[in-house]
């Protein structure tokens, strides 16, 4: 099968079935259900601690009423890990390259966040769009400054996922169709660039959970802001 | 009607799975609040997983064609089927390729490397809750062992009570015996300062009495001396002195 570089970007189709489901829910039957048990196997045990520490990482700053955020934040978390790090496999299609599942992610996320705080405590969350000790003069500046940032927010955090991992899977497809174009003609080079790759895939697997992080971590900040 | 049947054999049908199936399995086929509710206890996790060669391929593959191919049997199967999708194209290489092999070697190198550390990470949180749960139970032992102990030290102790109480019992016995006797001793110092009062007042009388009588005879006696006594006395004493007869003598007596 010939591939272009960017067929790996295209909403996986079966017949006129669209896929896209199954990509999204495939990720979680990877991961084992807790048993009724008191010690589990292996897998079961780590996946309990990872929770466990991702969870109170996420909750430890945030007041009481943030932690009904804890379920969902913490889902999110491991939905978008486990989505990217099976999207760096050959021939997989990754949901979170595609910009409307980002967005469909950050918008409600962060509108959720904004009214909570508008709704609840309008002052204090108005207040947010003033840093403390600005000299009178800028103030209405900063005012827009800080209100275009904010509106801003949804945007920076769809893309920011978006940009990254379609960024990292393009690269990977380009640097390996160098390697093997360059293999007839010029090995050295292409052994050169295959050692790019090799080091591209560890940048690879460490973005995708740093994205993955980074997106549920400021989700918490700005909720931390606001509630 | 027979699929109440179904129904009423299936749960038997289904206990006879393995065990990890069929625990699931019997969640949801269990009528409802028609069977006894025993899905404890738990049968336990098999202590290790399922054999694997090359992280992929079950060993009971390999024992299914050993009978028929020996040993080499599977690896022939796997390099044909490889050399098969390979030279008919159905599996085209390309770029993917390349970045399937980077991305494979990344993760094999990852689990060969970090594999046992994980699994030993894993065990090690395991054997902490048990240890905590195990730690309470020793606890609990080890307080009620002290308990006993103490209890038999108890026990020791009320066996010594007889003792006790008779050191007790002696003890107050010579308490009685000093008393009794610190008061004879008093009774008898009266009795004597009495009785020392009297023989006193005796002597003393008896002493008065004499004294008396001998100043009443010195007195009698000195009164009854006449004149004519004295100068009878007087000059036989100058004789006496004058003839020198028992001068030394005298002398020496005066």
């Amino acid at each position: 099968m010939n591939l272009s570089f960017f067929d790996q970007f295209t909403s996986p189709c079966l017949l006129g079935i669209p896929l896209i489901l199954i990509s999204l829910l495939f990720p979680a039957l990877l991961l084992p259900s807790p048993d009724n048990r008191w010690i589990t196997n292996r897998l079961s045990t780590l996946q309990s601690w990872f929770l466990h520490l991702v969870t109170k990482q996420l909750m430890m700053p945030l007041n009481k009423k943030g932690h009904k955020w804890a379920l969902i934040l913490t889902s999110l978390m491991t939905f978008l890990l486990m989505i990217n790090l099976l999207g760096l496999l050959p021939y997989t299609f990754t949901p979170t390259t595609q910009l409307s599942m980002n967005m469909a992610l950050a918008l409600p996320l962060w509108l959720a966040t904004l009214l909570t705080g508008m709704r609840n405590q309008p002052s204090i969350s108005l207040g947010h769009l003033l840093p403390e000790g600005t000299p009178t003069p800028l103030i209405p500046a900063l005012i827009l400054i800080e209100t275009t940032s904010l509106l801003i927010r949804p945007l920076a955090l769809g893309v920011r996922l978006t940009a990254n991992l379609t960024a990292g899977h393009l690269l990977i497809q380009l640097i390996s169709t160098a390697s093997i174009a360059l293999l007839p003609t010029i090995p050295t080079v292409s052994i050169l660039t295959t050692t790019i790759l090799l080091l591209l895939t560890l940048l690879e697997v460490a973005v995708a959970m740093i994205q993955a992080y980074v997106f549920v971590l400021l989700l918490s900040l700005y909720l931390q802001e606001n509630i | 009607m027979l699929s109440r049947l179904v129904l009423r054999a299936a749960p038997a049908a289904l206990r006879s799975l393995p065990p990890p199936v069929a625990v699931g399995v019997l969640h949801t086929t269990r009528p409802l609040h028609t069977t006894q509710q025993s899905l404890a206890p738990l049968p336990p996790l098999p202590e290790k997983g399922g054999e694997v060669r090359y992280g992929l391929i079950p060993e009971e593959f390999f024992q299914f064609l050993y009978p028929k191919t020996g040993v080499t049997g599977p690896y022939m199967l796997g390099t044909g089927l490889l050399l098969y999708f390979l030279s008919k194209e159905i599996y085209v290489i390309n770029h993917e390729t390349v970045a399937a092999a980077c991305i494979l070697s990344v993760f094999i190198y990852g689990v060969k490397k970090y594999g046992s550390d994980v699994a030993a990470f894993a065990d090690k949180l395991n054997e902490e809750k048990v240890a905590k749960a195990l730690d309470v139970k020793n606890e609990a032992i080890k307080g009620l062992e002290t308990a006993i102990e103490q209890e038999k030290k108890e026990q020791w102790r009320v066996e010594g009570r007889s003792y006790l109480f008779d050191a007790k019992r002696n003890n107050i016995a010579m308490l009685l015996e000093t008393n009794y006797r610190e008061r004879l001793l008093m009774v008898y110092n009266e009795v004597k300062k009495r009785l020392d009062y009297q023989v006193a007042m005796q002597n003393l009388k008896r002493q008065k009495e004499q004294d008396h009588m001998i100043q009443w005879v010195e007195k009698n006696v000195v009164q009854s001396i006449t004149p004519q006594q004295v100068l009878a006395f007087l000059s036989l004493l100058y004789v006496l002195v004058y003839t020198n007869i028992c001068c030394p003598v005298i002398l020496a007596r005066c």
